[in-house]
């Protein structure tokens, strides 16, 4: 009896923990779907006369399906082009009428009133309604979710200037490959050693590169300005560009470099030039081989051709998209293009820029909440996205990449012939859809693992009663299948809700093997990290866990060995799930072995869960 | 080398100086901020180093201003 004397310890708090979890489960598979369920009343939280309506085809237009004269408010300018999704404001008192009017017509897919669930998470950033664009690429929605904790992007440009509402908590060491260049120019000075030592500072001096950085990850929620796409995420500032705007391929090879080999995950790139250069191109295949996503501008010379870094194998190529959805005049476009994200189109106006907090215009001090445009500034909306996608635990950049262009949005102007041709070499694989990168990863692919995991124990509880090892109608405790949902990650399911709703289990929220990186704050390539991606990536834990539970007698009927028998399963799910979508990158694994170990991990966790059903030797 | 053609800024990247030169082509001039907006618009002749350099503009070759002359 003394060896089983730490147990009920043990099995109290992971039995809390998950049947609290269980019972959030549910709720949080109907939070999950695109149209947010609201789960307080409907109505209490709606905003009078304001509707939202989805139409058949892009090439709709709002004005014909609704009266100019009914429409009050316009939000985002929406009537004045095709668009697919749409807001209005009409009289509050009309809405209900104006709402079956609406569904009863052909061209609308749906229409219902917009409330305040629509995203759970709605920053409080006065200037935040401004930003049509991180609204056209799914942010609200991805961030009830995640905001990228965990996840260092590097912003390899002008530098970043630590503006007030950038968090400065957030913004780690980067590194300056201009000075240093400036003062090789001019040496007579003779203070070498002091430049070296200027190194470090990345600071901005042409706002350029502030521009981009609030984009990808500016203070968000803090009741000041505007919101980035990715705002718990970690910025990197790597200064390769001059006050001008200009570099060098050296510089900004060197610079992509560093930034991988100092645990940036994402590299934003929103940079370019006409010539090919060997030493940038072996720089971004060293990234993406050492698990890095490099995201570039595909250029902005308005015609066919995209620049380098963009053009190179293993970059990531954005071009640019207005409010509208159509691409921007100014974009360059080609095969090699990826995916659109919005870049604004100021011909349509000041506001149909993207707006972030930079240097204000001619200062290298002063700050300023400024209009740009360019494929710089889609750029970082993929380098967001991309950043709260692997928050949740993907890191093959070649996955993160699948998930982002697998889920765009197609554009609805597609026409046929050499026409689709054109526009996909504009668009890519369409329009970023950050919301729908999240939800195909917290929902979707969690009823994977799940499915793979139930399939797997079934199958194991079959053989076990064929066997005589566990009696013919004796079925598995509850406790069994919650352990298989921990194992498999299902607890993503979760996500949906929140972390402000879920607290402390948001952490719960995300699959094993993110657990522990998100858990420690680790940083991408320290050898903790290394070490935590090994641990859960293999079958160790369940493993381990599996020894003690053996010494019950029948496992199924003990707290702590159905558990454990649900989690090896689960975990077998998960690591299944891992080989067949090549979602994971380990430091120093080749990319080819990768499904092998992680193929074997799953069956090192489907025996070791089948050994506590049925304890006889396997032959 | 000397480039001659009108000084135009585009309101790209948060504004870009360039050079639409006599030979065609369209250069992303770097430098000399003070003296562009001065020439906005103006014929000027420009002298520097042309390279495929890289930047935020990425619409065609970088000029890097050694001396500017207003025509």
């Amino acid at each position: 009896m003394l060896r089983l004397m730490p147990r009920p310890r043990l099995h109290e708090r992971l039995a809390v923990a998950l049947l609290a979890a269980a019972a959030l489960i549910l709720s949080g598979v109907a939070g999950c779907s695109r149209r947010a369920v609201p789960v307080v009343e409907v109505g209490a939280e709606s905003v009078p006369g304001l509707i939202e309506v989805e139409l058949r085809g892009h090439g709709a237009v709002p004005g014909k399906v609704l009266d100019e004269e009914e429409v009050q408010d316009d939000l985002y300018g929406d009537a004045l082009s095709p668009e697919w999704d749409i807001e209005f404001q009409v009289d509050p008192a009309d809405e209900a009428a104006t709402l079956l009017q609406l569904r009863a017509r052909p061209d609308v897919v749906w229409a219902e009133p917009v409330t305040q669930l629509h995203a759970l998470w709605l920053p409080n950033d006065p200037d935040f309604a401004k930003q049509w664009h991180l609204k056209a690429a799914g942010a609200p929605q991805a961030w009830d979710a995640t905001r990228g904790r965990g996840v260092t992007v590097a912003v390899i440009d002008t530098g970043i200037y630590p503006v007030d509402d950038l968090d400065p908590a957030r913004i780690v060491p980067g590194r300056n490959f201009v000075k240093r260049r400036e003062e090789r120019a001019s040496p007579a000075t003779g203070e070498g050693r002091k430049a070296a030592a200027l190194d470090d500072d990345a600071r901005d001096d042409h706002g350029h590169g502030t521009h981009v950085a609030g984009t990808i990850a500016q203070s968000t929620g803090n009741g000041k300005g505007v919101a980035g796409m990715a705002p718990d995420a970690r910025l990197m500032p790597v200064k390769v560009l001059s006050a001008f705007g200009g570099g060098t391929s050296h510089d900004i090879a060197e610079g992509i470099r560093w930034a991988v080999d100092h645990g940036a995950r994402v590299l934003n790139l929103s940079l370019g030039g006409g010539g090919r250069s060997l030493a940038m191109e072996s720089a971004v295949a060293y990234a993406r081989r050492r698990g890095a996503v490099v995201v570039c501008a595909a250029g902005n010379s308005g015609g066919r051709g995209v620049s380098y870094p963009a053009a190179y194998e293993g970059a990531f190529a954005v071009s640019a998209v207005g409010p509208a959805g159509a691409a921007a005049p100014y974009t360059s476009y080609g095969p090699e293009v990826q995916i659109a994200a919005p870049g604004g189109d100021k011909s349509l106006g000041e506001e149909a820029g993207v707006l972030q907090q930079t240097l204000a215009e001619g200062s290298t001090t002063e700050s300023a909440y400024r209009w740009f445009q360019g494929t710089s500034m889609a750029t970082p909306h993929v380098a967001g996205a991309a950043a709260l996608v692997m928050s949740l635990g993907v890191s093959a950049p070649a996955a993160v990449e699948r998930l982002l262009t697998s889920t765009a949005r197609k554009p609805g102007t597609y026409g046929s012939g050499a026409e689709v041709e054109a526009s996909s070499e504009k668009y890519g694989a369409g329009l970023l859809d950050a919301a729908a990168a999240v939800r195909t990863e917290t929902v979707w692919w969690a009823l994977w693992r799940l499915a793979f995991a139930a399939v797997g124990a079934v199958f194991a509880l079959k053989h076990a009663r064929s066997l005589g090892q566990i009696k013919a109608n004796e079925k598995p405790r509850a406790l069994f299948w919650a352990g298989l949902g921990l194992g498999a990650g299902a607890l993503t399911l979760l996500a949906p809700l929140g972390a402000e709703r879920l607290g402390v289990l948001s952490v719960l929220a995300l699959p094993p093997s993110a657990m522990a990186a998100r858990f420690l704050g680790l940083p991408g390539t320290s050898a903790l990290a290394t070490a935590a991606g090994y641990l859960g990536w293999s079958a160790l834990v369940p493993l381990l866990l599996a020894l003690p539970a053996r010494m019950a007698a029948r496992p199924l009927q003990s707290v702590f060995g159905a558990l454990v028998a649900g989690l090896a399963f689960g975990w077998a799910g998960l690591l299944l799930h891992a080989a067949l979508w090549r979602t994971v990158a380990l430091p120093w694994m080749p990319a080819a072995l990768m499904p092998f170990w992680l193929l074997a991990g799953a069956v090192v966790a489907w025996v070791a869960g089948r050994g506590l059903l049925a304890r006889e030797k396997l032959r | 080398m000397k480039i001659l053609g009108t000084v135009e800024y585009r309101d790209l990247e948060g504004g870009v100086w360039q050079l639409a030169a006599d030979d065609g082509k369209r250069y992303t001039l770097l430098g000399a901020r003070t003296e562009l907006r001065a020439a906005k618009g103006q014929r000027v002749e420009v002298e520097g180093q042309v390279d495929e350099g890289f930047g935020v503009s990425m619409s065609g070759p970088q000029l890097r201003i050694d001396r500017l002359r207003k025509l």
